[in-house]
This record gives C-alpha cells, sequence and structure tokens, in this order.
C-alpha cells in the first residue's frame, strides 16, 4: 500500500472511530455535522427507496432520531455511511410493513401512491435541458423497476458505494447484490427503451 | 459468439468500475466486436451519468427541523438517563442501609424480648410485623385510594 493510500485509510478509519465513539455520547454538536454531511445523500436514497419525498423526509427525521438512540450500536470497522444506510433502509421497511401489510413492492405500485417525485424544481445553472430531460426519463423508468433492484441500483450508480458496502447494506450475499444489479440495469434500460420508441 | 459471452459481457457492464483488470480487458475485447453489447455498455453509463446528475437536496426547513428533533431528543434520552442513575443508587442505598438496620433493630428486638422474658417465637414474630408494618399499612392505603377512585368513577392522572 503507498503512502497516500495508507493515509486515506487511516484517515478514514480514525475519522469512523471517531464517529462512533461521539455517538455513544450522543454528542449532539457531532449529529448537527453529520446531519448536514449526509442530508443530500440520505434523502436522495429514501426518494428513491420509499418512493415518496413526503414519506422520505418523514423517514429522514426519524433515521437520524434512530441514529441517536442506536449509536452505540456503531462499531466504527465500517464507514458510517453504510450504517446510516442500514438503519434508514430498516426503518423506511418497517413503516411500510406496518403502514401496508404486504410487500414493499406492492405498496409502491398501488395506484393510489404518491409516484415518484421529479428531481427538485429548482434549476441549477450548469444543468443543460438534455440532461434534465434524460433525469426525467431515468426517474419515470426507476418507478417500475422492483424496489430490491432500483435500491442496488440507486446505491452503486447514485451514491457510488462499492457491491461490498451494498451487501452490507442490504443484508445479502455478494453475488445477490451483483445479480441484483444486472437484472435492474437491464429492466431499466428496457424501460428507456421502451420509453424512447 | 455464445450468447453466454454476451451475458457474461453485459453482467460485468452493469456492476460499473466493480471489475478486475482482467476482467475490464475482457469486456474491452467483447466491446470491440459485438455492437449490440456496444450498445448497452454506452446506455448503461450514460444512465450512469444521469442518475449522478439527478438533483434532489435536502432543504434547509428539513434540516433543521432535523438538527432541533435530535437535539430535543438526545436531551430527553439525557435526562431519562439521570433519573435512572438516581433511581439505581436510591436502590443502592435502601438496599444497604436496610441490611445494616435489620441487624441494629434485630439484635434491639432480642434485647426487648429478654428484658419482658417473652419467648424467643414472640419476639420475632414482633420483629417480623414491625418490619413489614409500613408496607402493609402502605400497601392498604393504596388499594382504598384506587377503591375510592375507582367506585367514584374516576382514574388517576
Amino acid at each position: 500500500m503507498n503512502a497516500a493510500a495508507h493515509y486515506f485509510v487511516m484517515g478514514m478509519e480514525s475519522e469512523a472511530t471517531q464517529i462512533a465513539r461521539g455517538l455513544r455520547r450522543r454528542d449532539p454538536d457531532l449529529l448537527d455535522r453529520l446531519i448536514e454531511q449526509y442530508q443530500h445523500r440520505l434523502l436522495r436514497y429514501l426518494v428513491y427507496l420509499c418512493g415518496s419525498r413526503e414519506l422520505a423526509e418523514d423517514l429522514f427525521q426519524e433515521t437520524w432520531i434512530r441514529v441517536l438512540e442506536r449509536g452505540h450500536q456503531y462499531d466504527g470497522k465500517h464507514d458510517f455511511s453504510t450504517w446510516l444506510y442500514a438503519v434508514a433502509r430498516n426503518l423506511t421497511f418497517d413503516y411500510l410493513r406496518k403502514k401496508r401489510p404486504v410487500s414493499l413492492d406492492s405498496a409502491m405500485e398501488d395506484e393510489d401512491h404518491a409516484p415518484m417525485e421529479p428531481a427538485d424544481s429548482r434549476p441549477l445553472a450548469s444543468e443543460t435541458v438534455a440532461h434534465h430531460e434524460q433525469a426525467e426519463r431515468i426517474n419515470a423508468a426507476m418507478t417500475g423497476i422492483p424496489a430490491e433492484y432500483r435500491e442496488t441500483i440507486v446505491l452503486r450508480f447514485h451514491e457510488g458505494l462499492a457491491l461490498e458496502e451494498i451487501a452490507t447494506v442490504t443484508n445479502t450475499k455478494l453475488g445477490t447484490v451483483k445479480s441484483r444489479l444486472y437484472r435492474g440495469m437491464n429492466m431499466l434500460m428496457s424501460r428507456l427503451k421502451g420509453a424512447r420508441g | 459468439m455464445t450468447p453466454n459471452a454476451h451475458e457474461e459481457a453485459r453482467n460485468l457492464i452493469a456492476l460499473g468500475d466493480s471489475v478486475s483488470q482482467a476482467e475490464y480487458a475482457g469486456i474491452r475485447a467483447h466491446l470491440d466486436v459485438c455492437a449490440d453489447c456496444r450498445q448497452y455498455a454506452e446506455t448503461a453509463q450514460q444512465v450512469a451519468r444521469s442518475m449522478r446528475a439527478i438533483p434532489i437536496a435536502a432543504d434547509r426547513t428539513l434540516v433543521r427541523t432535523t438538527q432541533m428533533r435530535v437535539r430535543a431528543r438526545a436531551e430527553q434520552l439525557r435526562q431519562r438517563r439521570e433519573r435512572l442513575l438516581l433511581v439505581t443508587f436510591s436502590c443502592a442505598l435502601v438496599a444497604i442501609s436496610s441490611a445494616l438496620s435489620t441487624a441494629v433493630v434485630w439484635k434491639g428486638f432480642e434485647w426487648l424480648g429478654r428484658w419482658t422474658q417473652l419467648p424467643s417465637p414472640a419476639w420475632q414474630a414482633g420483629f417480623v410485623l414491625f418490619w413489614i408494618a409500613p408496607t402493609l399499612a402502605a400497601s392498604l392505603l393504596f388499594l382504598a385510594h384506587g377503591t375510592y377512585l375507582s367506585s367514584n368513577g374516576r382514574t388517576r392522572q
């Protein structure tokens, strides 16, 4: 391992350890900082996972409350974001299971269920119209694929998690993650092709 | 070219940059000769790029509200922990003092029994009664209070 990589790994380890120590103490300043740091990533994940921005915002708050309450369970051995996504995921699945005693997918495919909201409407200077349209198309196509595939795709391509990290978050085997990614991408691309054609 | 080769290549393409050098070289070689998979790879790349560009952002109000709720909950938990510590400490104190005072009171009853020339079972029964009298009195009081409330159709707040 070269010096830069070693420094990076050590830096990550010490940050995770610091977070773990702060969470055990229930340090409110640390939690404020973490909320700021992970706000967009967590919300994005929740929006894709539950399919509604309003519900995602509720779950966003509940996730941080749970992080506070169960912070002692974070051991600092993994990256904090991996643990955070796992907390958010469990909370979302618990909520949807209680709300509707059916599978997550069928719950999301209810006709009266609010469709996944498109991206934040505030325009960004750097965004081109073509980019925006493509994003909208992807958003629409994502709603149609099963939740476990959607989740895997979001964690891989949106959040940039490694396959092993996705396996930890979703509590599945690496092979399952790979096959979900493959099938999910196939579904997504066939839906995009269908929408275009 | 077997259908397996296409499937294998597409499988690896779907993994994004999580492939080894050898796998990457294999994909490149396959893409050089297969237009369909090349098209698939381009679309996959485009999808991955576009996904990263989708702006879903948390607004300030949500972040502030969350921070405030977390702080309030942290304060609640801190107070609960303090109360629990206080109760634990009080229980320990009560246990120690009752263990010490039992011996003293026992000696007192023994001395009183000898002085009044009572048989041992008599002063021992007196000791037990003395020891459980406060608990009995409190239980009777609570029972009477509960009966009074229920007979008057009220509940404790």
